[in-house]
């Protein structure tokens, strides 16, 4: 028998941009009753593998109906002659499709089912572009009008068992409610007469209507939230009601009767709390208990909370992720994240910092380091809105931070003169180091512990310090002596951090700063002495335009305020330095391409990867900006990776594992569709997925804000793959699909969830929204679909395997043996959510959903 | 490539018979051939005469630890308040610094609190103390089973955290095209990855990259509770159905991409580690384990405290007149005794943990403060993991292990104006096990030999004292290195688990290199440094 494997294209013909796919190379042929099987090497991104056979040789051949499952393709028949050629054809996956999911799993928290559709007609081109001018896209996620509190009426329907109601909530806090109506009957259609005294609060409250409790006692009428008319009611309760007497009670005038039917109706304000609010009669002939909480998707009370400086590190957590999952500016929001972890800064050294060294009181301390954390991030956010926006402009941000001052000890360094020694004091080299290491040049490249030692008696000085807030970007401004509460008798009461208004603030203290002349990058004897006409040079492996030039930076800004000269000198100095521009091409490169990029590539050998130049593009884009104005464009170095060959390889897609915070965001997106009622099926409980014990916590400890190390959360994927982060990715998994999704019990559904708090997905209504004329019933459908919106890189060549493996799962009971056909159940069941959540765990749990 | 998956096990959840399988030398058939040849040369891994099979458990101390605050050289002019003015450590004027013998052990008593002591503990060389936060070194240190390595570090340091860490872990300092770890590459040569066993385990955030390779998984859990993988379908039925088409979900072939290895042996090692631990109690009520001497003058304590009622306290609520460890570090004690259960209760070979916060730029503190609180974790972790293995020892005894400290670097001799010190060079090492020489007596008690090395009057490669000494003499700043680091490890890995030198050689490519001088000492080739080799200490 005469065999000759080929392995052969059929995709050059499709035209610009062609794809670069792998040849699928041919194993090995083996014949079972006289059937034909070939063994093969898949190849990424294929939606298709086909067979050709011919009796000779020279001839294009037919197509050889078969079967494949993975790297195995059977022959349905026998071959007819006993001597057959046989060729091995992949149809790629459209370059735009792969390109487009690329893009969507790294300029994006993944894609989402709206996403995919969208970038099919709008183009990834017109994508990049879009996302590459953040400022203007619409984005008024943290705008109150948006999604913010908002009244909301609540209806409910029950017996008159009593006449007295009872409105209270599950613990100390207050609530605004408005228009209280109670008609006879099951449904209201506002003709019948309101049973309630004075239930839209126009009339001040009397004990014949509204009567307070002890634990109510403080609430009132209002006029500073209305639904309707000009006032509603304030409820303030100091803790928790249960019944009438904690409660705010009306005994209603004209008495119910216990055997009719009544409807009563209210509304009231939601707000970012966790508290309920519970109305009823006594009795509970009617009862609704509803939670304050309004749209727990929405950043805006977070938002609030962070603008007025009173809020936790968890409500800037849950404000971050909430951003990741539904911003439309999903590169700004990746960018962000890399800024944040970039310049990592930690909440709770910042926190120690208020709380042991400020004097500030304990519950104040989280609130400071969250509001540090807070302004740099939104500085960084600005800045980046800007189209020219550099690396120099982010680079200063994070130095003029109060929480970078704070974390890298510079708050506390002094270089003056001490005359107990009769020597300067040694300045703290912490953040001179790194930033030299792990902010700007990258370990050991360009500059050495004596360079260090120089730049760290630059930033003697710089310190933090309550400044009114007038003064708060005046580094020369003293403390402020603005007094919160000025009717304070005690000297020490009254000018305690705590009695003064102002905010904290970047402080430059000339009395701490070390005034001598400091050489920075120059080259020195053996003996350790700068050799001041010898500034260092770029080392040779840069080639042009760089190689060769001096880099050598003189300080003398002499002893008055014009010390603070130093640091900002440095930070221009190195911010555009070719070590800088690698080590930040290279970084980025890791985030948007894959792991495998390195620092230290000569860039003059004729040894180049795809991995150099690309590193070596994005350095001139930084060097020598297209459109001209500064060096370090930020949208310049990202557009050239991202229109650069290696991201559209197809090898390139899925090449990288999620992070925690990247994997929470992306099992969301993935089921998130916009309904035509303009809800979605998916929501996101932030809070929880950053809490301790939450998804980010548990798979890796992913403290978002808090990262004790300055070289910021890794982004290989061995880091955060081991045992026992994987097994917390399932657990997740397990607990968003199935956990509290009301599922039959007898189904092994444990009903609370784990990880996954409230986050909620609805797979059942996105099938629905996506699969008509009944295709939701075929399991064939169903897999085709949630395949290609989990995995759309891949292919259906490449995904027989898993389409095999769902179909049967679909098909079988949920005892795991018995066959079940899915057709059978119907859409809007528990059986039918179930057997669909289950195969939505099982997708979300494999190998490849961890990859982007 | 392709990955061609293999994943012919048990189901994904059968449990408890994963306890059961053990190394099986007889069927060597997946093991790849390197492998194979490496088992015929050594003993790591292997049950040796008398059937112990030997294992090393590690804490690394991440962020650098201040060595000359942890064993000091009181016995250099030069230490002390002129160079340390807020956080040098005391010497107690009451005691005699002269005398030679056995560490000095405060005993709290039944009215002082448990670190009351405020000065440093003689260890009786003459020369060096210990840090009183580390006292409960000393019962271990006079049984004669911890080695003090000072001046710990490696030719060319370098200063960063991550470049450090990374060269201690790999074992090759400077060769950054070195990518996994040392103990990654022991275990590859012990022959057992890729079986139905576990070898290097950790418990911590991440896998660590001594552990961390190409070719094999090692385990990482942070929380070994939680095991019970799919604890949301928690029925027989839906484990049955979910776990089945996971399983065939992980064995699915795909083209070949830059972590598709990585995640495909980390979900096969998922499965093998989920099935081991579901036999084991990791659980809080599980942790009974008590000290079997007084300690502290009370009653017996639990060994590892996760909790205030088993913090300096016994069963019986006898407790301490203070806490032996402070309360934030229970969550560390969980990861260690996790460590400790693995090693005595599976056949895994490593395991360890990290404690993290060494970086002490600022307000380090002295006898008490920030440092100090750190070493108090230290000094417990090795007193306990000591009675531990004397008094629960099932598949690991005291005298089958070894504990090593590992720390990236050491920190400047001259406190810096925040009142913390600076990254810098050499450090502390701590060894111990029940083979471990460290301190020794002859027949009549007498000590004989000490169990610090390379602090006292007569080491090998002397300590110079004085502000131009070994305190000064790397670029005038930092603690200069008499022993390589690897040289502790070599020995530890050769002479304690059992590898031969040939397989040391590739395990830490430095022995290879004559030019290195690991095992035998000499003047280092690259920075012309003297360095004393091996310690003498198995």
């Amino acid at each position: 028998m005469k065999l000759i494997y080929i392995g052969w294209m059929l995709g050059m013909a499709l035209g610009w941009p062609r794809l670069v796919a792998q040849t699928p190379d041919i194993v090995s042929l083996t014949w079972t009753n006289g059937r034909p099987s070939l063994e093969f090497r898949l190849v990424p991104s294929v939606s298709d593998y086909r067979v050709r056979g011919t009796g000779t040789l020279g001839t294009p051949g037919s197509t050889v109906a078969g079967k494949q499952s993975g790297t195995f393709w059977t022959a349905e028949a026998a071959a007819d002659g006993d001597s057959r050629f046989y060729r091995l054809e992949s149809v790629p996956l459209a370059a735009e499709t792969v390109r487009a999911s690329t893009l969507l799993n790294r300029i994006a928290y993944g894609p989402t089912p709206d996403d995919l559709d969208r970038l099919a007609t709008l183009g990834t081109d017109a994508y990049i572009e879009e996302q590459l001018a953040p400022e203007k896209i619409l984005e008024n996620l943290d705008e109150p009008t948006a999604t913010g509190p908002v009244w909301r009426k609540i209806t409910v329907t029950g017996t008159g068992s009593s006449s007295k109601l009872y409105v209270y909530l599950s613990g100390a806090g207050d609530a605004y409610l408005d228009d209280f109506r109670l008609i006879a009957g099951a449904s209201d259609t506002g003709t019948a007469p309101n049973l309630i005294s004075n239930g839209n609060f126009e009339q001040p409250l009397a004990a014949a209507n509204w009567t307070t409790t002890t634990n109510t006692a403080n609430s009132a009428r209002t006029t500073d939230f209305v639904q309707g008319g000009n006032a509603s009611f304030h409820l303030v309760q100091a803790a928790a009601g249960s019944t009438g007497t904690d409660a705010v009670v009306q005994t209603i005038p004209t008495a119910l009767n216990a055997s009719t039917t009544y409807t009563l109706s209210f509304w009231y304000l939601t707000q970012s709390s966790s508290l309920q609010l519970t109305v009823r009669l006594s009795g509970s002939g009617i009862t609704i208990t509803v939670p304050l909480q309004g749209d727990a998707e929405s950043p805006v009370p977070y938002y609030a909370r962070l603008q007025d400086g009173r809020a936790t590190i968890g409500d800037l957590r849950a404000w971050h992720v909430l951003h990741a999952v539904q911003s439309r500016r999903q590169l700004a929001q990746i960018f962000q994240q890399f800024l944040e972890n970039h310049f990592v800064t930690e909440y709770s050294k910042g926190l120690t910092y208020f709380d042991e060294r400020a004097g500030l009181p304990n519950a104040w301390s989280g609130p400071e380091s969250t509001r540090q954390e807070f302004k740099e991030n939104l500085r960084w956010r600005k800045a980046f809105m800007a189209p020219q926006c550099t690396f120099h402009d982010l680079l200063k941000i994070s130095a003029e931070s109060p929480a970078m001052i704070i974390y890298l000890d510079t708050v506390l360094s002094r270089g003056d003169y001490d005359s107990a020694t009769k020597t300067n004091r040694i300045a703290n080299e912490n953040y001179a180091r790194e930033l030299c290491e792990l902010f700007a040049f990258g370990v050991d490249n360009g500059y050495d512990q004596g360079d260090l030692e120089q730049i760290s008696r630059a930033w003697t000085g710089w310190t933090v310090e309550l400044l009114s807030t007038n003064q708060a970007a005046n580094p020369f401004a003293p403390r402020t002596t603005v007094m919160i509460n000025s009717g304070l008798t005690n000297a020490t009461e009254r000018n305690n951090v705590t009695n003064l208004a102002g905010l904290w603030s970047f402080r430059y203290r000339t009395d701490r700063h070390d005034t001598r002349v400091k050489w920075v990058f120059y080259e020195r004897d053996t003996k350790g002495n700068i050799l001041t006409n010898s500034p260092k040079t770029v080392p040779a492996r840069f080639g042009p335009p760089w190689a060769g030039r001096t880099y050598g930076l003189k300080l003398n800004n002499g002893s008055t305020t014009n010390g603070i000269q130093d640091g900002y000198q440095i930070l221009r100095h190195m911010a555009d330095q070719p070590f800088t521009q690698e080590y930040l091409s290279v970084k980025l490169c890791r985030l948007l391409v894959h792991d495998n990029f390195h620092h230290g590539y000569d860039f003059t050998d004729s040894d180049t990867s795809p991995e150099e130049s690309l590193v070596h593009d994005c350095m001139l884009a930084w060097e020598n900006p297209q459109n001209g104005g500064p060096k370090g464009q930020m949208r310049e170095v990202l557009r050239v990776i991202l229109k650069s060959e290696l991201f559209r390889n197809p090898n390139t897609a899925a090449a990288k594992v999620k992070t925690p915070l990247e994997f929470a965001a992306s099992t969301l997106r993935a089921f998130r569709a916009v309904k035509p009622d303009g809800t979605t099926t998916a929501t996101a409980d932030a809070a929880n997925l950053v809490a301790s014990g939450g998804l980010l916590d548990r798979a890796g400890r992913m403290r978002l804000f808090d990262r004790a190390d300055p070289d910021g959360y890794a982004e290989d994927a061995g880091s955060w793959i081991s045992a026992g982060t994987l097994g917390e990715r399932l657990r997740y998994v397990q607990s968003l699909a199935l956990a509290g999704a009301g599922l039959a019990s007898g189904t092994g559904v444990r009903s609370s969830p784990d990880s996954s708090g409230s986050s909620r997905i609805d797979p059942s209504a996105l099938l629905t929204l996506r699969l008509t004329n009944g295709a939701n019933r075929s399991a064939e459908a169903v897999t085709d679909e949630l395949l290609r919106l989990l995995f759309p890189s891949e292919g259906a060549g490449n995904l027989s395997q898993y389409q095999a493996l769902a179909i049967q799962f679909l098909n079988t009971a949920d005892n795991g043996t018995t066959a079940s056909d899915f057709s059978r159940l119907v859409p809007g069941t528990k059986e039918y959510d179930g057997r669909v959540r289950g195969l939505v765990a099982l997708l979300l749990s494999t190998p490849r959903f961890q990859e982007q | 490539m392709n990955t061609p998956h293999i994943l012919t096990r048990r189901n994904f959840f059968s449990t408890a018979s994963g306890l059961a399988a053990t190394a099986a030398l007889s069927s060597l058939t997946d093991v790849p051939l390197f492998v194979q040849k490496a088992l015929a040369e050594g003993g790591l891994g292997q049950p040796d005469a008398n059937g112990r099979v030997k294992k090393l458990l590690f804490i690394f101390l991440r962020g650098a630890n201040d060595g000359l605050n942890n064993v000091i050289p009181h016995g250099d002019d030069a230490y002390g308040p002129k160079i340390r003015d807020n956080i040098a450590i005391p010497v107690d004027p009451t005691q005699s610094w002269n005398v030679q013998g056995k560490a000095l052990f405060p005993e709290a008593g039944t009215t002082g609190a448990t670190f009351a002591y405020p000065y440093s503990l003689p260890l009786g060389n003459g020369f060096a103390g210990l840090h009183p936060a580390l006292k409960f070194l000393t019962p271990v240190y006079n049984a004669g089973e911890l080695a003090l390595i000072h001046r710990v570090a490696y030719p060319q340091q370098s200063r960063s955290h991550f470049d450090s860490q990374a060269y201690w872990e790999t074992g090759a300092p400077r060769a950054n095209m070195v990518k996994d770890g040392l103990l990654y590459r022991a275990m590859v040569e012990s022959g057992r990855p890729g079986k139905n066993s576990l070898t290097g385990v950790s418990f911590q955030n991440s896998l660590p990259l001594l552990l961390r390779g190409s070719r094999a998984a090692m385990t990482n859990l942070s929380d070994p509770t939680r095991y019970d993988l799919l604890g949301v379908p928690n029925t027989l039925e839906g484990n049955l159905k979910a776990g089945r088409a996971l399983d065939a979900a992980t064995k699915s072939a795909f083209p070949g991409k830059v972590n598709r290895d990585l995640l495909q042996q980390q979900y096969e090692n998922m499965r093998r580690t989920l099935e081991i631990f579901a036999g084991m109690d990791f659980s809080e009520t599980g942790n009974t384990f008590v000290d079997g001497d007084k300690t502290d003058g009370n009653k017996p304590y639990y060994l590892f405290p996760t909790t205030n009622a088993k913090n300096g306290a016994g069963p019986s609520g006898n407790t301490n007149p203070g806490y032996v460890v402070p309360t934030s570090a229970y969550g560390y004690f969980n990861q260690l005794k996790s460590a400790a259960l693995v090693l005595n209760k599976t056949d895994a070979l490593v395991a360890g943990t990290q404690i993290d916060g060494w970086d002490t730029h600022s307000n380090q503190g002295g006898v008490t403060g920030a440092h100090a609180s750190l070493l108090q974790r230290v000094g417990w972790s090795i007193y306990a993991l000591r009675q531990y293995f004397r008094r629960y020892a099932d598949q690991c005894r005291w005298d089958d292990l070894v504990i090593v400290t590992l720390s990236e670097f050491g920190r400047t001799t001259i406190e810096n104006s925040d009142n913390g010190t600076d990254h810098a060079e050499a450090s502390v090492m701590y060894v111990a096990g029940g083979g471990i020489k460290g301190l020794r007596t002859d027949a009549t008690g007498k000590v004989t030999h000490s169990g610090v090395f390379n602090c006292g009057p007569s080491d090998p490669v002397a300590w110079q004292t004085g502000m131009n000494g070994s305190m000064f003499q790397s670029t005038g700043r930092y603690l200069q290195r008499a022993t390589d680091f690897r040289s502790v490890m070599g020995k530890v890995i050769r002479d304690h688990l059992g590898a031969s030198q040939e397989q040391l050689n590739r395990i830490i490519p430095g022995y290879a290199d004559p030019n290195q001088s690991l095992k035998s000492g000499g003047i280092q080739s690259q920075d012309k440094v003297r360095i004393t080799g091996e310690p003498d200490l198995i």
